[in-house]
């Protein structure tokens, strides 16, 4: 092996002999800088292979030949392994991307960049305060230099700025390494340790100096203003470098002293990082300024991770994996999207909508966007998994949850910026001129995300994410995505149901159910894509993302493979919402919600684990008390974001209202139903639990009626006809939530039938309204009227759909009724039971609505000429009319077998199917004869009418008379505009959307007082001196308060 | 609940047979009583099946369109279906139509069959008054069902069954054993819904029989009319059996049946010559306030 | 007793500094500010590492390598102190490089002045 030391050899080495080189022979300095970046990232990268694979030993190195004290020590092990690799990685990429901006300045600038490498790599190498002093030293010298590269003219007041910081730095450095030498009679680090700095006399004191010198290197807050302004105003090459290897050395640096400081000062960093994290990230929020931002988004990064370090007590050996996985990410992710920046000209977010012309460029954001946020299967998302299991196994509460709220935080404002790029216009002046030494660092780093991916899942104790094969097989369209869209389509099709005949024998009747809603159930949906033209770049790794979420849920035995299943579902079908037209905030607030209740879930599970890594499924049962109720709360309010449950419905009318035509019935009828399947597994695993003396379950069934008739209410007064469609979804889930909470037999069975019934008669709808609203234009229904005789077979599936969902006989929804009425006698809540009732008969009220403004009434000029739907979506929709009609008929078919099933679970209440009657404990229901005597006496009536008015004309559409006029304008004759006024007036005050404004109330005032305190970063670098001394001073009172 | 039997439909077409023709009379008469109150001499007894010959001999006829054309075959496929799915007179199994097919449930939820076709048909014909007319009455009918459907959940509770035959044979033995004093708030809350549905002032705005016709009968004439006519002359009797049956003991014989449909159209008749009209909004307040709670409690006295 | 003086002195110089760089507008008077506490810096570190009674870390033939660690004070602050003043120089020339430009730019040295990035 070669040794170490040649990491600095050729960093210096090469510094200086670039001195030798004429001025004019750039072009070669360049090619020189690079080799010896390259060199350096080779000697880090063989030792990182080596060490891993076991056929090295860490080594130290004596640079005077001597151990210490007596002369400086380097140590190389695994984890200054990666990390050199990162620096002298990151500062290659960056000398590409820093490429024009050196060439113009010549040999010194790559000379100063080559000493930045170096010197970051010697903070991570040496064991030698001193040492460390002087690189920092040269950093802070060489970073000084380098932001001059920039062409922002404001750079040079940042760089005094930060040297004015660095200055106040060095002086505690400085004052802290003699009174630590003075007391240990060593510069070694692992000296010190051994000699117990901290007992000593000064030590304590010294000690403090050290760490804070070297905790205000990784920007803390609040004395960060510096760092920002960097951030903000130097060239992007070098901001790269500044988040990725500045921040990776500097905490490696504050790791090497906390394990000095010993677990006294632990406490002390947790603290430093948590408030940095959450503060960061939300005084982020009101940022415009994309590199600024990125900025606040590497501080908070940083935080999290020193947070981590500073919980080693607890992590153990985990220490390094979780903090690596989440540094490694950060940085990876960091100096990506700032050499991503390069690439855009202007400097607010939406200008970033440029990037929209390169769906590679896109794919390397939303890459390094699921990096930052610990999406799966990215580094992040295990190393938060362990990281917060062991949280919640040693009871540290508080901590797990500001760091979830930093981190949804930040996930709002990243993904925020995630919507303007797919959605926003970009300005004229910007322009996408790719130049290769711009992208290739972007690309690598894209690249590297994913072999890091790959990494930590194949380390990970829970399995590689990437092994999995639906997974796979989701990704593996990201490089079919040039294909025609129905080749993908066909292929997606075939997978979805190879899946589902793979598994079919792994199901239990229950699973079963969701099985074939998510599997054959989503592949009839997809038919309808076939009616998409060109590639439809995008569509398909989102939709197959979400199916393969989907398809690992119902098979997860465990809960960390189901939380796995579980975001990516979330992030599949956040991508396929924000493909709507206008569908950007709507597809936000969906993932908000929707990590929000990730985030949930993820507590519960920790909570329940108690401090074991993962569990099996079923081992939620065995939670025990007092733990039980907190799990559970935690468990069903995540899953009862998915369904949009009242408080926490707000996302989904908009969400599912702008979706694109084909993908609004995959998010309503096929998503909504993965809560439900939550649901159904938290209540089988743990039943009724008991908090305060609450029954939870009683609560849910509060919770499931006054949804049920919000969502219902709400659906009378849209216009828009797939808002009414998306309301009515919310009204739906509340039956469904009711029927689960009442934890009965035929409670379950209902909910189950809803389950089904939904997810048909959703789909069919949202297609037919979106094949509407596709001929049409618009999705006002005031603005339709009359379609009937035009689009014949739109109008048969909604008229199926909506006998189907008001549960008029004979259609399936009866059953669902019918059930109904069985469960909740069966039930003793009585008051939210009265609720369930005022919102039945309101159902009729919308659904009337929707099919008589749009097909009925007047037809409008301008809609005379319309076609049916396209081909491939009405073909879906007769296949569910066929559905609805075959369950109406044979509900048994599905809904027996899990009424056995049910009845492990409850043994009470069974139904009975023996012959065509199913019979309960309290009635009957005959679906078979009720179809035959309907349909006779339907036919009999049908052929008396036909006989006695066989010589019935048709009329034109205007052959009426009203106020004693014929009318000849369909827009002031069809009725369809705010429909149902007199209901308005006397129930519109319980429209008033409290809910909206109350979130709207929590992200405003979020982004108001963030805004308002982010103003004590005057720009002043006096100002900036002095948060470092009040964070000098806060830190003391501390770690005064931690040691008492 | 018995199985189907082929004798069966025969027996089916004379309840629906009996129940039209007893319709058609008591519709006219009270048609009759109401002009009386008002002092006017009111309309033949034979009023009804005069009409109803006549529009289904009219040759002229018009048809909107498919929907339209079948708004009032589901209106009566609702009407006589109602009417079937109930069991008309107790112990009879002459009488027990197709109860075998479903219980009180799939009566409740059949009562929107004819509802919804109709309102559909209507819509059809493009007129605004029609739609208008339908606006008003699905809003009311929300509302007005509301007090009625908690109380047949009590009397669910109350007995626990859904099984129509069962409800009734609970309640014989004596007047003192009928819903109506077992379970009075229910009754009470049932019956003030049952204003509501009834088509009577004060809630009748939604047809406005009196004055610009509104609603169905805007576009139908002719054997649709007809057939629409045939069905008022079912559905509240179709409906008050079902009163019957849940708070008034039933009915074990056809005079009986007879008088205690009579008197229940009574109730609606009497309190609407008393009261004057209700807009809409103005009922669905009215129908919460003062209807509602009584349901409310009583399913929690159950 | 002149350690004591010694570091009591470069505490001060280093308050000194301190209190000035806070106050001091004018970015030539910070960086003068720093240079002072600089040097007070410089003196601690030699003050700690100072033993009284004893000679100068250097090896010649009045102090034998054999009696060397009785008889000479520690030369590791020394060389600190050495290497410090080397760092303190570099980074002092590069502020005041900085100062330069900034003038150039806006004819000011107040630090008040440059403060467009902020937030």
């Amino acid at each position: 092996m070669v040794s170490p030391i040649l990491i600095i050899a050729l960093g210096l080495g090469t510094a200086f002999l670039l001195g030798f080189l004429k001025d004019s022979q750039r072009g070669l300095a360049w090619l020189v800088t690079l080799a010896a970046l390259a060199g350096m990232s080779g000697v880090s990268g063989t030792w990182l292979w080596a060490l891993a694979e076991g056929t090295a030993q860490p080594m130290d190195v004596w640079t005077a030949g001597t151990p210490p004290p007596f002369a400086i020590n380097l140590r190389m092990a695994l984890p200054e392994a990666a990390l050199t690799l990162l620096i002298s990685l990151t500062g290659l990429l960056s000398a590409l991307s820093l490429r024009d901006a050196l060439l113009a300045r010549g040999r010194r600038a790559m000379a100063v960049l080559l000493v930045i490498s170096m010197a970051l790599c010697g903070v991570v190498l040496t064991r030698d305060v001193f040492n460390l002093f002087v690189f920092f030293e040269l950093i802070v010298i060489a970073t000084g230099g380098l932001v001059l590269l920039s062409e922002d003219h404001r750079a040079v007041a940042a760089g005094f700025k930060y040297m004015v910081v660095a200055q106040f730095i060095s002086i505690f450095l400085l004052l802290g390494i003699i009174f630590a030498y003075h007391a240990t009679g060593s510069l070694n680090l692992d000296d010190m340790t051994h000699a117990g700095l901290l007992g000593h006399p000064v030590g304590a004191i010294a000690f403090f100096m050290l760490f804070i010198a070297l905790v205000a290197e990784l920007k803390p807050f609040p004395a960060n203003g510096w760092a920002l302004d960097i951030y903000e105003s130097a060239h992007p090459g070098f901001s790269a470098l500044f988040s990725a290897a500045t921040g990776a050395a500097a905490l490696f640096a504050v790791d090497k002293l906390l394990l000095v400081g010993g677990e006294t000062w632990l406490p002390v960093a947790t603290g430093i990082g948590l408030v940095t994290f959450v503060a960061a990230n939300l005084l982020a929020l009101p940022q415009t300024h994309d590199r600024r931002l990125l900025g606040y988004s590497s501080v908070a990064q940083t935080g999290l991770v020193l947070v981590v370090l500073g919980q080693r007590d607890i992590l153990g050996d985990q220490t390094y994996y979780i903090a690596g996985g989440i540094l490694l990410a950060h940085a990876v992710a960091k100096a990506g999207l700032y050499w991503l920046s390069g690439l855009v000209r202007e400097r607010h977010l939406e200008a970033w909508a440029i990037l929209r012309n390169s769906p590679l460029l896109v794919f390397a954001f939303a890459t390094f966007l699921a990096l930052l946020t610990g999406l799966p299967p990215f580094p992040g998302f295990y190393a938060k998994w362990d990281l917060i299991h062991l949280l919640a196994g040693e009871g540290r509460l508080w901590l797990l949850g500001l760091i979830l709220l930093g981190a949804l935080v930040e996930s709002g404002y990243l993904f925020r910026w995630f919507g303007y790029i797919i959605k926003r216009q970009a300005p004229a002046s910007e322009s996408l001129e790719p130049n290769a030494w711009q992208v290739i660092p972007v690309l690598v780093a894209a690249a590297m995300s994913w072999a890091l991916a790959w990494l930590w899942g194949d380390l990970s104790g829970h399995g590689n994410l990437l092994l999995v094969l639906p997974l796979i097989f989701a990704l593996a369209f990201l490089f079919l995505d040039d294909l025609p869209a129905w080749l993908k389509n066909s292929l997606a099709i075939a997978g979805l149901l190879a899946w589902f005949g793979l598994t079919y024998e792994l199901y239990d009747p229950l699973r079963l159910i969701f099985a074939a809603i998510f599997l054959p159930g989503g592949a009839l949906v997809l038919l309808a894509s076939y009616h998409a033209h060109g590639s439809r770049t995008g569509f398909y790794p989102s939709a197959m993302l979400m199916y393969a979420g989907l398809a690992m849920l119902i098979l997860a035995r465990t809960s960390f493979e189901f939380f796995a299943a579980w975001e990516l579902l979330t992030i599949g079908s956040y991508f396929l919402i924000l493909r709507g037209k206008e569908s950007e905030p709507h597809a936000l607030s969906y993932l908000l919600f929707s990590l929000g209740g990730a985030f949930l879930i993820l507590a519960g599970f920790a909570l329940a684990a108690q401090g074991q890594a993962d569990m099996a499924m079923a081992a939620l049962a065995q939670v025990a008390e007092p733990l039980a109720p907190w799990v559970f709360l935690l468990l069903a309010v995540g899953f009862m974001t998915k369904t949009a449950a009242i408080g926490l419905h707000i996302w989904l009318p908009g969400a599912h209202a702008e979706a694109e035509t084909d993908v609004s019935p995959l998010v309503s009828g096929i998503l909504l139903k993965a809560g439900l399947y939550g649901l159904f597994v938290l209540l089988m695993a743990m039943g009724s639990q008991t908090l305060y003396g609450l029954n939870l379950t009683h609560a849910m069934l509060w919770i499931g009626a006054i949804t049920a008739l919000v969502g219902n209410l709400l659906a009378v007064f849209q216009e828009d006809a797939k808002r009414l469609l998306a309301y009515s979804s919310i009204g739906q889930m509340g039956y469904a939530l009711f029927g689960l909470a009442m934890m009965n037999h035929l409670g379950w069975l209902m909910a189950l039938m809803f389950v089904i019934n939904h997810y048909v008669y959703k789909s069919m709808l949202f297609l037919s309204v979106g094949g509407i609203a596709k001929r049409t234009g618009t999705r006002l229904m005031y603005r339709m009227g009359g379609l009937i005789t035009l689009m014949p077979l739109s109008f048969i599936a909604v008229l199926i759909g909506i006998i189907a969902i008001s549960g008029v006989p004979p259609l399936s929804g009866f059953g669902g009724r019918w059930i109904f009425y069985n469960a909740i006698l069966d039930s003793e809540a009585r008051l939210p039971i009265i609720i369930l009732f005022l919102a039945g008969p309101i159902a009729f009220l919308y659904l009337f609505r929707l099919i008589h403004t749009i097909f009925l009434g007047q037809l409008k000029d301008e809609l005379r000429q319309i076609r049916e739907a396209p081909f491939w979506i009405v073909m879906p929709q007769m296949i569910f009319v066929a559905i609805l009609l075959v369950v109406a008929v044979v509900p048994g078919l599905v809904l027996r077998r899990v009424d056995a099933y049910i009845t492990q679970f409850f043994p009470q209440g069974a139904l009975n199917w023996e012959g065509l009657t199913i019979t309960s404990q309290y009635g009957w229901w005959n679906p078979v004869a009720i179809m035959i005597i309907v349909g006779v006496i339907f036919m009999s009536i049908f052929a008396w009418l036909l006989f006695v008015n066989r010589k019935a004309q048709k009329v034109k559409q205007f052959n009426i008379v009203f106020s004693a006029e014929r009318p000849y304008r369909p827009e002031t004759t069809h009725h369809a505009w705010n429909f149902f006024a007199p209901y308005r007036k006397a129930l519109g005050f319980l429209t008033v959307p409290l809910v909206t404004l109350f979130w709207n109330g929590v992200t405003d005032t979020l982004h108001a007082g963030a805004d308002f305190v982010r103003r004590f970063y005057t720009g002043n670098g006096q100002t900036y001196a002095f948060h470092f001394i009040i964070f000098v001073l806060a830190v003391w009172g501390l770690a005064m308060g931690a040691r008492a | 609940m018995t199985d189907f039997d082929w004798m069966k439909i025969p027996y089916a077409l004379l309840t629906v047979f009996i129940v039209v023709n007893f319709g058609m009379l008591l519709g006219a008469f009270i048609q009759k009583i109401g002009a009386r109150v008002g002092r006017r001499h009111g309309i033949p007894i034979w009023q009804y099946y005069a009409d109803l010959i006549k529009n289904y001999g009219l040759r002229t006829s018009i048809t909107h369109g498919a929907m339209f054309y079948l708004g009032p075959v589901f209106r009566l496929t609702g009407g006589v279906g109602l009417l079937l799915f109930v069991p008309t007179i107790y112990g009879s199994y002459m009488f027990s139509n197709f109860s075998f097919a479903g219980d009180l449930i799939l009566a409740l939820y059949f009562v929107f069959f004819g509802t919804l076709g109709m309102a559909l048909g209507d819509g059809e014909s493009g007129h605004p008054n029609a739609a208008i007319g339908i606006t008003r009455g699905l809003s009311q009918v929300t509302a007005a069902e509301l007090p009625f459907a908690l109380a047949v959940f009590a009397v669910a509770l109350q007995y626990q069954t859904l099984s129509v035959t069962d409800i009734v044979a609970a309640q014989q033995g004596g007047m003192h054993n009928w819903t109506l004093f077992t379970n009075p708030l229910a009754v009470a809350a049932a019956m003030l819904g049952f204003l509501g549905s009834m088509m009577r002032p004060p809630f009748d705005v939604v047809i406005a029989p009196q004055e610009i016709p509104i609603g169905p009968p805007t576009e139908y004439h002719s054997s649709y009319l007809a057939l629409m006519q045939t069905n008022r002359a079912i559905f509240p009797i179709a409906k008050i059996v079902i009163y019957m049956n849940l708070f008034f003991g039933g009915a074990a014989s056809w005079p009986v049946f007879f008088l205690k449909v009579f008197a229940l159209y009574m109730v609606s008749v009497i309190v609407g010559v008393v009261f004057p009209r209700f807009r809409v909004e103005q009922s669905i307040r009215w129908f919460l306030i003062w209807a509602l709670p009584i349901g409310v409690l009583a399913i929690l006295w159950v | 007793m002149i350690v004591q003086v010694a570091l009591a002195t470069g505490f001060v110089l280093i308050l000194i500094g301190i209190y000035g760089a806070l106050t001091q507008r004018n970015l030539l008077r910070m960086i003068v500010a720093f240079t002072v506490a600089n040097s007070g810096v410089n003196l601690v570190i030699v003050a700690v590492g100072y033993l009284p009674g004893r000679t100068a870390p250097i090896l010649d033939a009045t102090v034998p390598a054999a009696e060397a660690a009785a008889r000479i004070i520690d030369p590791v602050p020394q060389a600190l102190v050495l290497t410090a003043i080397v760092i303190g120089l570099g980074v002092t020339a590069l502020m005041l490089a900085f100062a330069y430009k900034l003038y150039e730019k806006r004819r000011s040295l107040d630090i008040a002045r440059f403060s467009e990035l902020k937030w």
